[in-house]
């Protein structure tokens, strides 16, 4: 066959490109970091990318929810102990004016007690946590019980319903409560209510409706123990849950690195033989270059 | 019998024939980087004698010919088309697919970002701040989609202004072609040397099939008549049929006339054929695509919100501003106006308690719904199908480009093999013939000292 001279230079000349080419994917690969610059490069890895990027995302997003809500569980966790030593309290006072043996000096006193449990419970429900209510519902802009010029506490001005937030795909926490629900539950007066009683009732001692008094201070202080509950298991549900999506967003991460990362190691050895490669055409494009008859003319 | 002088007759033809194979060397070493050039070769033919017992009368030059095979001109024509086109492809794809944007990075983050807005939102639903963040991020997806619809554009009229380009070319090689028929024609009739103006025919025509697909007949008097699609000429002799380029609907996009008939869908190759493939059917698709997405992010954010309640308690109206229909979704998205200004609007609630947030769960829940695609897809899914179609199609291209240039190169070679100049075959040429022409002026030399023996005899 004959070599024309154009044939050679084109020859000659595609190669150097293709070995610049490989040189230059090489050296942009290790230099910055990632071996997909565009979906052509590899279209698989790039929707690859794409979903994993999004699925970081999603999970950060979760990660904020979940650290969200912790915040708030942990408000209304320590709220809740709070409500039940005050219920607690409330019950060894209304105890300790029972009976005969208490004097009238010793059952004002105790009502005195019950009077700043009362307030004390009140403040508690309506605990704000970063500008909301935590106790009012899905209300949370208004404060849940309003005292009366009297000290008396009003009714619950709340909702029934409940904010929750999603900590991932299928779970979701409640993160406000309803403090009629635990406040007064199924009773006809709320523990509010009750109190004022019993202050009325100590004073007055009256043995049958401080017993009254006394079962539904149980009673409240049995829904408060069951919503505590309740809290205690969606903080640890939502302890849970972070570390599984911390887990969750390195497995995406180290997904998306396969996807878009260059493999230093194989483009470090690429580049290596790219370098020869286009040295080898350099060389060879030089050596034929010399070699011509016309030299020996 | 000749005699003497018959001798230096037939030296001097020798030395004549012999510079002419050197000017021919010279020729093609002259041309070794012409384009479209064939190497010409000289022939000799001997001259006989006159006599029955005569020597012969030397040596002349009976034709100096290029040297062609016409089937692999055709052959190598047959492949530049397919070459262009994919050329054409994959430059244009190049520009497009940066447009698109890296994973991470481009409509997929907004759309989390808008999503991730509505989380926040349902974190704390009463939240001013929330609230204007939600409108803050839905507008930066709106915008988000206004670009990427603009950039679909730009590549539309980047690849239709390539277009109206190559219709030009086209034009100027039809023209130019045509004038080498005429003047090829008027060589062959007056019996001159053609050689040079079938190289000029050979190279335009070529051009000519990196711009379009065209078919080429050889006419009797050496000239080529050229069509394209189906049979709709551009050259035919002298006479020349111009590509006209019609802008046509609201992108004003060209549409391409061959004698009053619209040829735009017959030019499947060359480079016209490439970019037409791109602007009237990848990239619309990447836009119908887009506009899927833009039209459902819409019309789901809107259902889900219009059910709603926003701070106040009231009834919400529409997030987005509503979309009659899909087509131009991308480029039309926008925040509802009444939202934009108050954010306090954005429904939040599914009932008329300012810290539910069902609906801002609901709506952030659509990251993950399958509601594109006949409810096979999320919407980032269906961002990442973009993506991989044009990354695809991108890919396609520049592994089409690798595998029709190295076919063409190699018809090339082969075209080469036979037509292209080798310097070192020259050289030998010219070393062939100066070696005769020595050799015949020697003969001249000896003749002219033998005449000169028979002269002095007779002084």
């Amino acid at each position: 066959m004959r070599i024309s001279f154009q044939t050679g230079y084109r020859n000659t000349l595609a190669e150097i490109e293709r070995t610049n080419a490989d040189l230059a994917k090489y050296q942009q690969q290790i230099s910055s970091g990632k071996r997909l610059e565009v979906p052509s490069d590899d279209p698989t890895a790039a929707v690859g990318a794409v979903k994993e990027h999004t699925e970081i995302g999603t999970l950060d997003q979760f990660t904020q929810s979940a650290d969200s809500a912790n915040s708030r569980l942990t408000v209304i966790d320590t709220v809740l102990s709070d409500v039940i030593n005050k219920l607690t309290q409330a019950q060894a006072t209304t105890a300790s004016a029972m009976g005969n043996t208490a004097t009238a000096q010793q059952r004002i006193s105790a009502a005195d007690d019950l009077a700043g449990i009362r307030d004390s419970l009140f403040a508690s429900f309506n605990t704000m946590f970063r500008g909301t209510y935590l106790f009012g519902g899905t209300d949370t802009t208004t404060s849940p019980y309003v005292q009366n010029p009297d000290g008396s506490i009003g009714a619950y001005l709340g909702t029934t319903t409940a904010q929750s937030v999603d900590i991932n795909r299928q779970k979701a926490v409640q993160v406000t409560y309803n403090a009629d629900g635990i406040t007064r539950g199924a009773d006809a007066t709320d523990v509010f209510g009750v109190l004022q009683n019993l202050i009325a009732d100590v004073q007055s001692g009256n043995q049958a409706n401080m017993q009254t008094g006394m079962d539904a201070l149980k009673r409240a202080f049995d829904r408060a123990v069951s919503t505590q509950s309740k809290v205690g298991t969606d903080e640890n549900a939502v302890a849970d849950e972070e570390s599984r999506l911390d887990a969750m967003r390195r497995a995406a991460a180290a997904r998306l690195s396969s996807e878009e990362d260059t493999n230093m190691a194989a483009a470090i050895t690429g580049l290596s033989a790219a370098d020869t490669a286009h040295k080898a055409a350099l060389g060879a494009a030089a050596t034929i270059n010399k070699l011509s008859l016309l030299d020996y003319l | 019998m000749s005699g003497l002088f018959g001798s230096l007759g037939i030296a001097a033809r020798a030395l004549e024939a012999q510079r002419t194979g050197l000017d021919v060397v010279g020729q093609n070493m002259a041309n070794v980087n012409t384009a479209g050039y064939s190497r010409r070769e000289v022939d000799f033919a001997e001259v006989p004698p006159y006599e029955r017992f005569g020597a012969g009368n030397g040596v002349e030059v009976e034709d100096i010919r290029a040297v062609r095979d016409m089937l692999l001109e055709r052959r190598y024509r047959q492949e530049l088309p397919t070459q262009s086109r994919a050329s054409a492809i994959a430059d244009q794809l190049a520009v497009v697919e940066t447009a698109l944007g890296k994973p991470g990075e481009s409509i997929d983050k907004k759309l989390t970002a808008f999503f991730d807005s509505f989380s926040s939102l349902a974190q704390d639903p009463t939240s001013a701040t929330a609230r204007q963040q939600v409108v803050v991020q839905a507008q930066s997806l709106a915008t988000a989609f206004h670009d990427m619809s603009s950039r679909l554009d730009s590549a539309q009229r980047s690849a239709d202004a390539s277009i109206v380009g190559a219709v030009d070319q086209t034009n100027s090689l039809v023209t130019e072609i045509s004038q080498l028929n005429v003047a090829i024609a008027q060589a062959n009739g007056a019996g001159a040397d053609a050689q040079s103006l079938k190289d000029q025919q050979n190279e335009a025509v070529n051009k000519l099939a990196k711009v379009i697909d065209v078919s080429v007949m050889q006419r009797q008097d050496g000239g080529v008549d050229v069509t394209f699609g189906a049979g709709h000429p551009l050259v035919i002799g002298e006479v020349t049929y111009s590509l006209v380029s019609n802008p046509v609907g609201p992108l004003g996009l060209s549409q391409l006339m061959s004698n009053g008939i619209d040829v735009t869908s017959e030019i499947k190759a060359g480079s016209i054929g490439g970019l037409l493939q791109v602007r009237d059917s990848m990239v619309p698709q990447y836009r119908n695509d887009l506009d899927q997405i833009a039209y459902t992010v819409t019309n789901q954010v809107n259902t889900l919100h219009d059910a709603g309640f926003d701070l106040s308690g009231n009834g919400a109206g529409v997030f987005f501003t509503a979309l009659g229909s899909a087509s131009g979704a991308a480029a039309a998205i926008a925040v509802d106006p009444a939202v934009a200004a108050d954010p306090s609007l954005v429904a939040a609630a599914s009932i008329a308690s300012p810290g539910d947030n069902q609906t801002a769960r609901a709506i952030s829940a659509l990251r993950d719904a399958r509601v594109m695609s006949g409810n096979t897809a999320t919407m980032n899914d269906s961002w990442g199908r973009i993506i991989y179609r044009a990354g695809t199609d991108s890919a396609t291209a520049k592994s089409d480009v690798g595998s029709h240039d190295e076919i063409v190169r190699q018809m090339e070679g082969l075209r080469d093999a036979t037509s292209g100049v080798s310097l070192d075959e020259e050289a030998m040429s010219m070393l062939k013939f100066q070696r005769a022409y020595e050799a015949s002026a020697k003969f001249f030399t000896t003749i002219n000292g033998a005449l000169d023996t028979l002269m002095n005899m007779v002084s």
